[in-house]
């Protein structure tokens, strides 16, 4: 049984500019010890996704209006309030992208990890502060004992994450969730933040998710990634799969509009025309259509379900052999994917449907 | 950092009925934008009623960097190596503390009132956070029309028609004019930012980070934006950023700046060919790459510690402190004593290191640019291996085409 297992979730946010639907149906599962992406642009519902599942979204516009999260064997969706603050910190973890927001400024390191220890374990005060020093040193901070009396504004921006990073992990977590965690630090600092976040995971055998925006980082720290798309998964597979045939037109999309740092000098970028949609309308079909080269009218009426791109096998969700799966009806065939736009003699992309239900 | 020879002389793009008034007749070898040892410092200060003046912020400690006309040079660094300071300051936003900034040949550095706002006139700014960068109380047609007016161009009508020409020339309807920044999305924004830097026909654009506050599908739209409007107007570029895939994508030339210095200057395909500042080599082996069979053999430098403070840099050379060579070489003393300056390493390649010679066909660097080693000669270095499957495999390298 996977570690974690979720099941049609649907969030949506009630506003005074109305309803965001802001996920739409997403599952998934995790093993242990697993490091799955989920890659997507901002509001594609990759965080609200996390959010629901530590059910931490901000209230009271927030709402998890279906679906199932099952950690452990539990659904985390029909805990209460004091069983889901047990559970946080101690059994799932998250870090964020901007540690200056997430640690306490008016505490010290000490006190607020002294404090989050003792929260979930009887143990007394000089312990606790063992395990924070254990800690400090053990992701990377110089000096861990003359810095454990500094207030986060004494560190800098990639300490600061270290420091999240060993209070994530100072109740040994079995699923760590890192939010976008090396978006605000310089390249060279991302890299020895990452380096440092997958060496423990390894270590600790830690499930981690890992949300972002970035390709590249994805490419090189995770072993399955699901792409979302304005609150749907529109791709899963293993991270090899992904980026060896990538099969939904947004993936495609995406891998030919970022500059490649070993790209052919002069090699043009591809853009994705048009923009995300606005999430305040209810789905209608394909949120992608709009933007896609290879719509046919089906795309503008049903959304399609994720399925196997190769049809025949049984659907395996995790480890590494989990199926490449897609939700796509007319899916770019490799060519395509090569050349970014459809090759077919004669295909047009459909045309929008004249005043849908109105 | 004293000669200042152009090193590549771009042919001056032709700008066929723009901006004739000012510069008839100007050479085309001299370059658009020519600093020399520029420096800005921002005091710091203590006290309340006395303020007294303790030190500096050495944002940008002589540097020395020349544009020519059609020309995109890429400005790479971390943040707070001061990239975003020489935008800023070439433009005037700041009065330099010291060094010298030309523009087509005239000096600039001290210029106020009439004449700067004439050479103003001439270059502009587009900034990184199309929210924070456009007044939400104008509409579109209000923003980028109003350069127009400050400098006083053209009638109502006249400024009218071409607040419609700039909108459809950036890929917006023209009748969006009227419409207020918080109905555009953030790239539609970032569209209108360019419209207003574009509307005084300039010769310089500085672009700082330009396309970071965008999604990533929105990116390319911006980037291929600023690449087409280049050939049209033959506009010059200052291209300011930390992602080195997006400078390596848009410049024809890259300077590397670490702590208020330049410590690597070379064409954009040398630079990534061949870096040869331990810095540029750690930077480049930093930057993750969308692919995982090229990530699964790549071997990071993972440099220690964090970027020392611009207001108390390390003596020497300013990257000793994390210097992955200068362990190697067993510490050498001269990298803590001596201030290394620019050297040129081959045409156009200049370094700011001691030991350069020892980067050159290092593992580092061969690790960092897929150059197998001993293959010597930037020409033999025919690009990274095993294109992604997805990439259009086996295309000759083509000279950048801007249409």
């Amino acid at each position: 049984m996977s570690l974690l297992s979720i099941r049609d979730l649907v969030v949506r946010f009630r506003t005074h500019d109305g309803t965001v639907y802001a996920v739409n149906g997403v599952s998934f599962d995790l093993d242990e010890g697993e490091t799955l992406g989920l890659v997507g642009e901002s509001g594609c519902g990759k965080s609200v996704t996390n959010l629901a599942l530590m059910r931490l979204l901000p209230r009271p516009a927030g709402h998890i209006d279906g679906g199932k999260v099952v950690f452990g064997g539990e659904d985390l969706l029909t805990l209460d309030e004091s069983e889901m603050r047990e559970l946080r910190g101690k059994e799932i973890a998250m870090i964020f992208q901007d540690p200056m927001t997430s640690l306490n400024p008016v505490l010290t390191v000490q006190e607020q990890m002294v404090e989050t220890i003792q929260a979930h374990r009887r143990v007394s005060k000089s312990e606790a502060r063992a395990r924070t020093l254990e800690l400090l040193g053990m992701v990377g901070i110089p000096q861990p004992e003359a810095r454990l009396k500094n207030f986060p504004h004494q560190f800098s921006g990639g300490m600061r994450q270290r420091v999240m990073i060993a209070m994530a992990l100072a109740l040994e977590p079995k699923l760590l969730i890192a939010d976008e965690p090396t978006t605000a630090l310089d390249v060279t600092i991302q890299a020895q933040v990452l380096e440092l976040l997958s060496r423990l995971a390894a270590e600790h055998g830690t499930a981690v998710i890992l949300i972002t925006h970035d390709l590249g980082v994805v490419a090189g720290m995770t072993q399955r990634i699901n792409v979302m798309y304005a609150g749907y998964i529109v791709e899963a597979a293993t991270t090899k799969d992904l980026f060896a045939r990538p099969r939904h037109p947004y993936t495609v999309g995406l891998l030919h509009s970022i500059p490649r740092l070993d790209a052919q000098p002069g090699e043009p970028l591809i853009p994705i025309e048009g923009a995300p949609p606005d999430l305040r309308y209810a789905p209608v079909g394909c949120p992608f259509a709009p933007r896609c080269a290879w719509r046919v009218d089906r795309c503008w009426q049903e959304m399609p379900s994720l399925e196997p791109i190769d049809p025949g096998y049984e659907v395996v969700t995790t480890g590494p052999q989990a199926t490449h799966r897609a939700a796509c009806w007319n899916p770019p065939m490799s060519g395509e994917v090569v050349a970014a736009h459809p090759l077919r003699p004669g295909f047009e992309p459909a045309a929008p449907p004249a005043q849908v239900g109105s | 950092m004293t000669d200042m020879t152009p090193q590549t002389v771009v042919p001056a793009a032709g700008v066929p009925g723009q901006t004739a008034d000012v510069e008839a007749g100007s050479s085309s070898v001299r370059p658009l934008v020519e600093i020399s040892d520029l420096r800005m410092f921002f005091p710091i200060t203590q006290g309340i009623l006395i303020s007294r003046h303790v030190g500096d912020v050495r944002a940008v400690d002589g540097i020395s960097l020349s544009i020519q006309r059609g020309e995109t040079v890429g400005l790479v660094g971390e943040s707070g190596c001061g990239k975003s300071t020489v935008g800023r300051t070439i433009l005037r936003l700041y009065q330099p503390t010291g060094g010298r900034i030309v523009f087509d040949g005239q000096d600039i550095t001290t210029a106020g009132g009439a004449s700067l706002r004439a050479v103003r006139r001439r270059m502009q700014m587009i900034f990184q956070d199309p929210y924070a960068s456009l007044n939400p109380r104008m509409t579109a047609e209000g923003i980028v029309s109003e350069p127009l007016e400050i400098h006083g161009v053209g009638v109502k009508s006249e400024r009218h028609q071409r607040v419609r020409d700039l909108l459809a020339t950036v890929g917006l309807d023209p009748s969006y004019g009227d419409r207020f920044p918080h109905e555009f999305s953030g790239g539609q924004r970032q569209r209108i930012g360019v419209a207003r830097a574009l509307a005084l026909h300039p010769d310089l654009i500085v672009a700082d980070e330009p396309i970071s506050a965008l999604d990533v599908s929105i990116q390319a739209q911006i980037i291929n934006l600023l690449e087409r409007l280049q050939g049209e107007f033959g506009l010059t570029y200052l291209f300011i950023a930390h992602d080195l895939s997006v400078v390596r994508h848009i410049s024809d030339r890259i300077a590397v700046m670490y702590l208020g210095r330049i410590v690597e200057t070379a064409g954009s395909r040398e630079l990534y060919e061949r870096p040869l500042h331990p810095y540029a080599v750690a930077l480049l082996s930093a930057v993750p790459i969308p692919d995982p069979s090229v990530e699964g053999r790549r071997r990071r430098i993972i440099l220690t510690g964090d970027v020392p403070s611009p207001s108390n840099p390390p003596s020497g050379c300013h990257f000793h402190t994390r210097c992955w060579l200068r362990e190697r070489l067993g510490n050498p003393d001269r990298c803590v004593a001596e201030d290394p300056a620019l050297r040129p390493m081959s045409s156009g390649h200049e370094v700011a290191c001691h030991f350069a010679e020892e980067v050159d066909g290092s593992a580092e660097q061969v690790q960092v640019t897929g150059r197998s080693p001993g293959a010597g000669g930037v020409a033999a270095a025919a690009g990274p291996a095993a294109p992604a499957p997805y990439a259009p495999s086996g295309s000759p390298p083509r000279p950048r085409d801007r249409h």
